[in-house]
């Protein structure tokens, strides 16, 4: 598959050190999947053992305690006992225990086969791509599943499943697309492109990265394996509200403790970017000289590190009532309902951010070289980043506006809310303004980054209707809010994850894809997306709440066309990912810079080199100057320029 | 250039035409039955006068741009190397802060009016609980029934309460919700402005039952609730 | 390809890397790590304020009668402590100026202050006469310091490696990073102690 350039896996062992033992033992014994498997099992062994032998010594009865031993046994020391399995620990534990280090060999490092995608891999252009794959396969279980539910909601009443696997079904699509896909597949993108945007031979944390991925699948499979659960899957909403939350089966704990892992993998990502980006810049690249995906993904780092141990809290609290019967929440025991929404959108506002802003970054990319200028307005759109993240932690009470909470709250975060409208509208202007008057290159990212603006400034536009107190009184919690939601989340974030992907195939894979399956695949999913979402406004203000199985027969038409849509919509993935296979596989080989872009990605081989320069480029210019004859952004091989123009000169 | 402007501008009236079709030919909102819904819809209508204003700008650029200076994929020009402009910024920097801070002050006022209880409204408790809807009338010695009946014309006060999860009151046609919380009192203000049967729906998610929580509001004329009072209160 | 490109190309490692800032990566790294720590108390301090001040039945004595903090024995503990953040810069002063055995010693009593206070916490937890389900203020008292009782355990996890390292001679007055950013994270489990004992015990 991705063959790096090169370097073959070059492995020095001290000299004292001899390889022990052959193929079959390392299978199984060595760091990988399959030692993986087995190490979480005796984790869960482990777990549940410790658990046993505590509530024996303290005389807790029962000491057999179902939802304890699947907490400490299932959902922590079986996970870390993957995690060791696989090597994910490995170089830490031999820092512990006080060997002397080793040098690196960088064997860990660069991909020569596709089992090189399933190990502990440092180099972040592997990581990213395992990023991206595993994302994707939760993109289609999630995608499955939402149309599963609009299969049951096509007609009212009941009719293919029950009222608690219906809102396992909602709650678990919306988990996983928020967790597993939106906010990984940027993390995903961002490991790929940013240190090569850089000019960095990697992150400046590789082990970490490399754990940092491996945390996300075990979150993945905690949420999905939930349908297991007696009494099915969490169905309280990917909002998890307490009391309901409190009070739910055995699956609600799969989402409590899912969310941690996930939080767990994007703080450490976020910290990995933050360090890289302040510390590992190539000389000359000022903060004003980079690319705007690096921008935007500085601030989503910041919006990540800051918000996410929110949300992780707010899960503690739930687990804590649920299993050790405390009172955070529960008004009898003198706990505080609303303290749930309060600390969970103190996350979970910032995080829509941090699902829209590397978005952004993409859009800026791809609209500035498929129109051949630099963007319109660069500092402001820097500047508008760093406007969204700070106001996006003033407004998180706009998702509570009916619930409750104290009244002189309301129009405060009204306030932060509308204004927070502003620095996005600037960035939608500044990206209208760099097309006017470009050489426009309509090809599929270009469709994909013009078909988000359109459909993001619907979605911010219905947010600004949401904005104002009175009419979310009326509209919240109905379908207006999924439309919104959608807009949003699917013509926003969904389509520059899309516009990101055909962007960097190329560069990613060495191979093109094929550009008329990549229009096939925009058209249709832009047809399908509209005809789902946008009736959902309608339905919404008239009366449907959201989260029902069943509504109002005056409905059932609209419904109707919705699921269809829908399932159109589900389709046209299979247009993508037919695409992305196929190419991947056999398409034509790619150069190093098709876009003919100027962001130091593109000038090294198409896929880069495995350590990914020869020599840190020397940037010298801003990263979009097209249009100026002779302007560079960097000079790639600055040693070697400076050599050969002194052997000219000698 | 001259010409360029006007074809721009004629995109953009095509655009905003058609989608002030959409947003007039259909009815959006339901009808409205109290005074607070009334206001709510002006500002509703602010707003999408406002959306329709800057969809239509956007959408026609977008338009225009891909139209004038598309070139094919062979083309290996750059374009002019325009960096900004500081006018530009500023006006639509300027112009959107304006609309919605005037959305922010007008929302805010009806917010304001929406909330000012008159002197002695009707006094209504809504209990919510797992999977039904009781109302209480406490001025006719708290009486409880499982159908909301209101006199036309005269202003209500819900109190919500719920006694296990969250739940959530709301009348489409009254274009008032708010949450009822275990723990805390929750209140909304209606007054009715039409008679007519309309539905209870409950709008958080509350469990298995939650689609199936609802419940029958009916406003009447002042005597004929005065009629149900008497019959119930028994 | 020329000479020098080719040897370019033969090197087994990655380039190294620009540094554009003066701050050093693994300090950064630790620093926003500590960031994201704080935030997470933040959460906690943000539910003791909900159950507290803002709930409208928050009882008007805290703790609700009969219920006591043992605020004497968490006060001893905060001394503990403290005095663990001095003999922690000790020991980074010592290895920093070579002296190996006031450097061994600062970390082994830094080490035995903080397993001091932890145990001095869950005796004070066996004994304090209420248990989790005893009602928010229970609760918000068993988070905040269960909370901070876990990063002490962390924070003795990391100076365990530093004692083993230390021990088998790794640190020097040239290389002392693995001693200084555990020291950082000790330092910040201290303080966010007193604010959690100030919290917690005294208002």
């Amino acid at each position: 598959m991705t063959a790096t350039h090169h370097d073959p896996p070059h492995t020095e062992y001290p000299a004292h050190f001899e390889p022990p033992h052959g193929p079959t033992w390392k299978a199984f014994f060595g760091p990988g999947i399959v030692r993986g498997a087995w190490m979480a099992g005796v984790g869960f062994v482990l777990g549940m053992l410790l658990v046993l032998v505590l509530r024996r010594w303290w005389g807790w009865e029962p000491y057999w305690k179902t939802d304890v031993i699947l907490v400490v046994g299932g959902m922590v020391a079986a996970p870390l006992g993957f995690l060791g399995g696989i090597g994910a620990f490995d170089y830490w534990l031999y820092y512990i225990s006080g060997r002397p280090t080793r040098p690196e060999d960088h064997s860990g490092h660069g991909a020569h086969s596709w089992k090189d995608y399933f190990r502990v891999n440092t180099d972040h252009k592997v990581i990213g791509i395992q990023y991206l794959v595993t994302t994707f396969v939760f993109f289609t279980i999630g995608g499955l599943m939402a149309m599963f539910f609009r299969a049951e909601l096509a007609q009212p009443g009941l009719q293919f499943v029950d009222s608690q696997t219906f809102n396992g079904l909602v709650s678990v699509h919306a988990t996983l697309m928020i967790f597993l896909f939106i906010i990984p597949a940027f993390a995903g993108l961002a490991n790929f492109a940013v240190p090569l945007m850089l000019g960095a031979p990697d992150m400046a944390f590789p082990r970490l990265n490399a754990l940092s991925f491996w945390l996300l699948p075990i979150a993945g499979v905690m949420f999905v394996s939930s349908f297991l659960a007696p009494g099915g899957a969490f169905g309280a909403g990917w909002t998890g509200y307490a009391p309901l939350a409190e009070g739910q089966p055995l699956g609600q704990t799969f989402f409590n403790m899912g969310v941690q892992w996930a939080g767990a993998s994007s703080i450490l990502t976020a910290l990995n970017f933050l360090v890289t980006i302040i510390t590992m810049r190539a000389p000359g690249m000022t903060f004003w000289r980079m690319p705007l995906l690096v921008w935007a993904n500085f601030t989503t780092s910041l919006l990540v590190v800051i918000a996410t141990p929110f949300i992780a809290g707010s899960q503690f609290f739930v687990m804590f009532d649920r299993i050790m019967h405390t009172s955070f929440f529960t008004p009898e025991g003198g706990g505080y309902v609303l303290g749930y929404q309060h600390i969970f959108w103190f996350y979970s506002h910032p995080a829509v951010y941090i699902m829209m802003l590397p978005g952004f970054g993409i859009v800026s990319e791809v609209i500035s070289s498929m129109s051949r200028k630099p963007i319109f307005g660069y500092r402001l759109m820097a500047l508008s980043l760093m406007g969204i993240l700070v106001l996006g932690f003033s407004v998180w009470a706009h998702h509570m506006f009916i619930a409750g909470m104290a009244d002189w709250l309301r129009v405060p975060m009204m306030i932060t809310t509308l204004l927070i409208a502003i620095p996005t509208g600037i960035k939608v202007f500044s990206w209208v303004a760099t097309l006017w008057r470009g050489r426009i290159h309509l090809n599929t990212p270009m469709l994909f980054a013009l078909g988000f603006v359109t459909m993001f400034v619907i979605g911010g536009l219905s947010g600004v209707y949401l904005g104002s107190v009175p009419i979310d009184i009326a509209a919240s919690d109905t379908y207006f809010i999924v439309a919104h939601i959608h807009y949003v989340l699917f013509g926003g974030s969904v389509f520059t994850i899309f516009a990101g992907i055909y962007y960097w195939f190329p560069k990613m894979t060495g191979r093109m894809y094929s550009e008329r399956l990549g229009k096939w695949h925009f058209w249709l999913t832009f047809v399908s997306f509209n005809a789902t979402f946008f009736p959902m406004h309608y339905v919404g203000l008239r009366g449907m709440p959201r989260r029902v199985f069943d509504y109002d027969e005056a409905f059932g038409d609209l419904n109707f066309v919705i699921s269809i849509a829908s399932f159109v919509l589900g389709a046209s993935f299979i247009v993508f990912v037919y695409n992305i296979v196929t190419s991947w596989v056999r398409g034509p080989i790619a150069d190093a810079n098709p876009w003919r872009a100027h962001t130091l990605e593109w000038q090294v081989s198409s896929p880069p080199p495995i350590f990914n320069f020869d020599e840190i480029p020397q940037v010298v210019g801003g990263p979009y100057e097209y249009g100026v004859p002779g302007a560079r952004h960097a000079i790639m091989s600055p040693g070697r320029e400076a050599k050969e123009a002194e052997e000219v000169h000698a | 250039m001259r010409k360029g402007i006007v074809q721009l501008v004629a995109i953009g009236v095509v655009i905003g035409v058609l989608v002030t079709l959409v947003a007039v030919l259909f009815q959006w909102l339901p009808t409205s039955a109290s005074e607070e819904f009334d206001r709510i819809q002006d500002i509703y209508w602010f707003a999408t006068i406002m959306s329709i204003v800057i969809f239509s700008v956007v959408v026609a650029v977008v338009v225009y741009s891909v139209w004038k200076w598309r070139v094919p994929a062979d083309d290996d020009l750059d374009g002019p190397p325009i960096h900004g402009n500081t006018g530009l910024e500023i006006v639509w920097t300027a112009v959107p802060a304006i609309l919605v801070i005037a959305l922010g002050i007008v929302s805010a006022f009806v917010l304001s009016k929406n909330g000012e209880a008159g002197n002695r409204p009707l006094e209504v408790k809504a209990i919510g609980q797992q999977f039904a809807w009781k109302f209480e009338y406490s001025d006719y010695g708290n009486f409880t029934t499982g159908e909301l009946v209101l006199p036309v014309d005269r202003e209500a006060r819900f109190t919500m309460e719920s006694v296990d999860v969250i739940h959530s009151f709301w009348v489409p046609n009254f274009g008032q919700k708010m949450d009822a919380v275990p723990g805390i009192e929750t209140s909304i203000l209606v007054t009715p402005t039409r008679t007519g049967e309309f539905a209870v729906v409950c709008a958080e998610l509350c469990g298995l039952g939650h689609a199936t929580m609802r419940a029958k509001a009916r406003v009447v004329t002042q005597n004929e609730f005065d009629q149900w009072v008497k019959e119930n209160r028994a | 390809m020329s000479a020098h490109a080719e040897a370019l190309h033969d090197h087994h490692g990655p380039p190294e890397a620009n540094q554009s800032s003066r701050v050093d990566s693994r300090t950064l790294g630790m620093f926003l790590f500590i960031g994201s720590e704080i935030m997470l108390f933040g959460s906690f301090f943000a539910a003791y304020f909900f159950v507290r001040v803002v709930n409208p039945s928050a009882p008007a004595e805290w703790p609700p009668p009969p219920y006591e903090f043992p605020v004497f024995v968490a006060g001893v503990n905060t001394a503990i402590l403290v005095t663990s953040s001095f003999t922690m810069h000790w020991a980074l002063q010592s290895i920093k100026r070579g002296h190996r055995a006031g450097f061994l010693a600062g970390m082994v009593l830094t080490f035995v202050m903080g397993l001091a206070f932890l145990t001095t916490q869950v005796v004070e937890y066996l004994n304090v006469g209420f248990n989790t389900g005893d009602g928010a203020f229970a609760s918000v008292f068993f988070g905040l310091t269960g909370l901070h009782g876990a990063h002490v355990a962390v924070g003795l996890s990391l100076l365990l490696m530093v004692i083993i390292r230390g021990f088998r001679g790794h640190f020097s007055p040239e290389h002392h990073h693995g001693v200084e950013l555990p020291g950082i994270y000790w330092h910040f489990v201290d303080i966010m102690w007193i604010v959690v004992y100030a919290t917690v015990y005294l208002l």
